[in-house]
């Protein structure tokens, strides 16, 4: 049992590892430009190479995936010999920060040949001062530095020979400025240390927008599942009691239509119904700001199209498992030594006829999470989903990849769940 | 096990009236009777959609846009005051009749039958090498079809088509990529059960290849339970165009695809003007809808027959 449960962690992290690198691969490789989408289609050649490379766009691939997945604040320190820190200012921007002998916080910029210093101390006040002894001489004539600058990047300045760049302020657009580097690693620390880096998209923080949208799309999912997991199943064991009644065809048919139209079409017919035919309901999840059980009115269209397309599969699973128990020998004896028909259903059969149903609901958490993707863009419903598909059409990556993760992790998590329910619900495996 | 049974009585059957035998088991079950009205009228729209209609799907009238119902146009228009029932129709073509590969070549055989198509012919490989082989082979198949299978499917698509790019041959391939684990564990189920038996054993001893074996002596043996799967399977690729359409993925505008066609008339729906948005859904709905009902009948009438 314990080996068995540790050999599926040990497969849950694999597939993890291999999906993470093929999404990487995939969305990295995939056609469009990132700084065209970001910068707009009429930027220079220059320019688009000014914001690639401060992106860190130029390096390696394997090299910007371990960067991704583990961060690369280490490595950028060990070039600039101090620690960094990343602090969050009073205005909730994230900074990075190297961390002076004194305690105090450094970053750096280039003025023509100078090194000039921004010192942070720890009670708030920022000076600025020369720092042209950090300038390291490698060869005769050429002396170089390794720092911080102010946006967030580890750079190698050259003395004397700053490249014009460009830097993207978001809001304001492209400003050129002098005194960019040779070389730049934007700093972030990594994927499972909780920070996938800078969306392209929006100029924030993908963990902060993900944090919101997966707590919204976990509302979303909670409630469709509460909903339909009671009414399911009560209409599975209504249906597959009775093989081929009227009630059993008729949940069973209706169920299947349901299940198997698009979400798309299913949230199509039913805006139509409450929102524009009968005016009940609002057409679109408009959130704003507000948490989502803040506005529980715009979650009332979602959960219902979610509902009826999860409640057919799972009534069907239901009633193939209840019809398969009503035939086995067990029941046939319960009847035939006089229990009433009651007792015979609610203490023999349900119990058997559930534990089919509920592993397989939770595999069908796969198909669930794209139901979600669907109705989200449907409702304009501010989740995961959504949040996902607006990356992927923007290749926005640092966003794609972590959402993608954590979709994975969602799907290959509950598997691993419903494994292990499955060994408690059935003995023959539990004692085995 | 249900498949295994059915591959047993499928092989019984003589070959001759096989197709007088589906026509039987399709008249004797009124589920799968109306499954197939529905798909004919869909297939037949679709065929001759040149000739059921005036319009072109790409004609524009701007004095006309966001009709409803009306004498010239049956169903209406849509923002460009395109007509939705050519739109529909053609749209129709794409699923099911004809595979746009470029402006010029086009193939017979329809976008979703080529995914399931091409699926089901990577698939039944795998499936039939990882089932026959056994060992190593199987082990390595099978373990990277789970993780495959591991990754939400819209997850696959999206990254799929969102690398690849939209157009019709790209929504085949990720169709096709997306069927694969699905039949190849089918299959390789099937040849594991059909692997037993004793005119493979004898073919074994005649000493045939194992290429022959596999795809002579096993493969045909599995198409039942495969006939079945696939039909669901061209569903659930109808399904999956209808929302990589839906999503932007799919087919490039100006094409009339139904999920686009969606996601363009939602836009308006709340103004007042929601057919635009409607016809597709319903057709798509019932397109899908069709096909399951044509194969749960076939499989229970098939069942009830044993």
């Amino acid at each position: 049992m314990l080996v068995f449960i540790l050999r599926r962690f040990i497969l849950l992290f694999l597939t993890m590892v291999v999906v993470s690198i093929a999404v990487f691969i995939i969305a990295e490789s995939s056609p469009g430009n990132i700084a065209k989408n970001v910068l707009g289609a009429f930027i220079t050649p220059e320019q688009e190479a000014s914001f690639i490379s401060q992106n860190g766009l130029d390096k390696p691939m394997a090299i910007r995936y371990l960067y991704w997945v583990i961060g690369n604040d280490r490595v950028a320190g060990k070039k600039i010999g101090m620690a960094l820190k990343k602090i969050v200012t009073r205005e909730g921007f994230e900074e990075w920060w190297a961390v002076k002998e004194d305690n105090s916080l450094v970053r750096w910029k280039v003025e023509g040949n100078d090194l000039v210093a921004v010192n942070l101390r720890p009670d708030g006040t920022m000076t600025e001062y020369m720092d042209n002894d950090r300038w390291q001489t490698i060869e005769k004539e050429k002396q170089v530095f390794w720092g911080v600058d102010r946006q967030n990047h580890a750079v190698l300045w050259v003395k004397g020979d700053t490249e014009k760049a460009w830097i993207f302020i978001t809001g304001k657009g492209l400003m050129e400025s002098t005194g960019g580097a040779k070389e730049y690693i934007p700093l972030k620390k990594g994927f499972v240390r909780g920070d996938p880096g800078i969306s392209f998209r929006t100029g924030r923080p993908v963990s902060k927008s993900l944090f919101i949208r997966l707590r919204n799309s976990a509302v979303l999912a909670a409630s469709a599942f509460v909903i339909v997991m009671p009414l399911a199943l009560l209409l599975g064991i209504v249906a597959g009691l009775k093989e081929g009644s009227f009630k059993d065809r008729f949940l069973s048919i209706g169920g299947m239509m349901f299940s198997v139209v698009p979400e798309f079409a299913t949230g199509i017919f039913l805006t139509l119904i409450f929102s524009v035919w009968l005016g009940w309901l609002p057409g679109a999840a408009v959130l704003g700001d507000a948490a989502p059980w803040e506005k529980p009115v715009m979650l009332i269209l979602p959960v219902l199209t979610l509902t009826l397309i999860e409640l057919g599969y799972v009534l069907r699973i239901t009633r193939s498992s209840m019809v398969e128990v009503m035939k086995a020998p067990y029941i046939r004896t319960a009847f035939l030594k006089g229990l009433p028909h009651r007792q015979v259903v609610i203490r023999h059969a349900i119990r058997n006829a559930l534990i089919a149903p509920i592993t397989v609901i939770m595999l069908h958490v796969n198909w669930l999470l794209g139901g979600i993707v669907i109705v989200e863009v449907v409702f304009g419903y501010p989740g995961l989903g959504a949040y996902l598909l607006e990356s992927a059409l923007y290749k926005d990556f640092n966003a794609l990849e972590a959402g993608a993760m954590i979709m994975v992790t969602a799907a290959v998590g509950t598997q691993l769940i419903a494994d292990i329910i499955y060994t408690f619900l059935n003995p023959r495996i539990r004692y085995a | 096990m249900p498949d295994k049974s059915k591959a047993k009585s499928l092989k019984t059957k003589p070959g001759s009236g096989r197709l007088r035998q589906t026509a039987a088991l399709l008249f004797s079950s009124k589920t799968a009777m109306t499954g197939f009205v529905i798909v004919m009228f869909w297939v037949t729209a679709a065929a001759f959609a040149p000739y059921l209609t005036q319009y072109t799907p790409y004609e524009q009238d701007w004095k006309a846009p966001n009709q409803g119902p009306s004498a010239d146009h049956i169903l209406g228009t849509d923002e460009l005051g395109r007509d939705l029932w050519a739109r529909l129709i053609y749209g129709a073509r794409v699923v099911l009749v004809v595979l746009p590969v470029t402006e010029k070549i086009i193939l017979p055989g329809g976008t979703a039958v080529w995914g399931v198509l091409v699926a089901l012919i990577a698939g039944s490989a795998l499936g039939l090498i990882s089932g026959y082989k056994g060992g190593w082979i199987d082990e390595i198949v099978m373990r990277s079809l789970d993780a495959m299978m591991a990754i939400p499917v819209i997850l696959l698509y999206l990254i799929i088509v969102s690398a690849i790019g939209a157009s019709a041959i790209n929504v085949v391939i990720a169709i096709a990529i997306v069927g694969v684990p699905g039949i190849a564990r089918l299959v390789r189920s099937l040849t594991l059960d059909i692997k037993t038996r004793e005119y493979i054993r004898s073919a074994e001893t005649r000493g045939e290849s194992d290429w022959f074996i596999m795809f002579v002596e096993i493969l045909p043996n599995t198409r039942g339970p495969i006939i079945i799967d696939a039909m669901l399977r061209v569903g659930y690729a109808i399904f999956a165009m209808g929302t990589l359409g839906f999503l932007g993925l799919g087919m490039p505008p100006p094409s009339p695809d139904w999920g686009s066609m969606v996601a363009k008339g939602r836009a308006f729906i709340l103004m007042g003007s929601p057919w635009a948005a409607l016809w597709p859904s319903i057709a798509i709905a019932s397109l899908v809808v069709g096909l399951n009902l044509l194969a749960d009948g076939i499989r229970e009438e098939s069942m009830r027959y044993q």
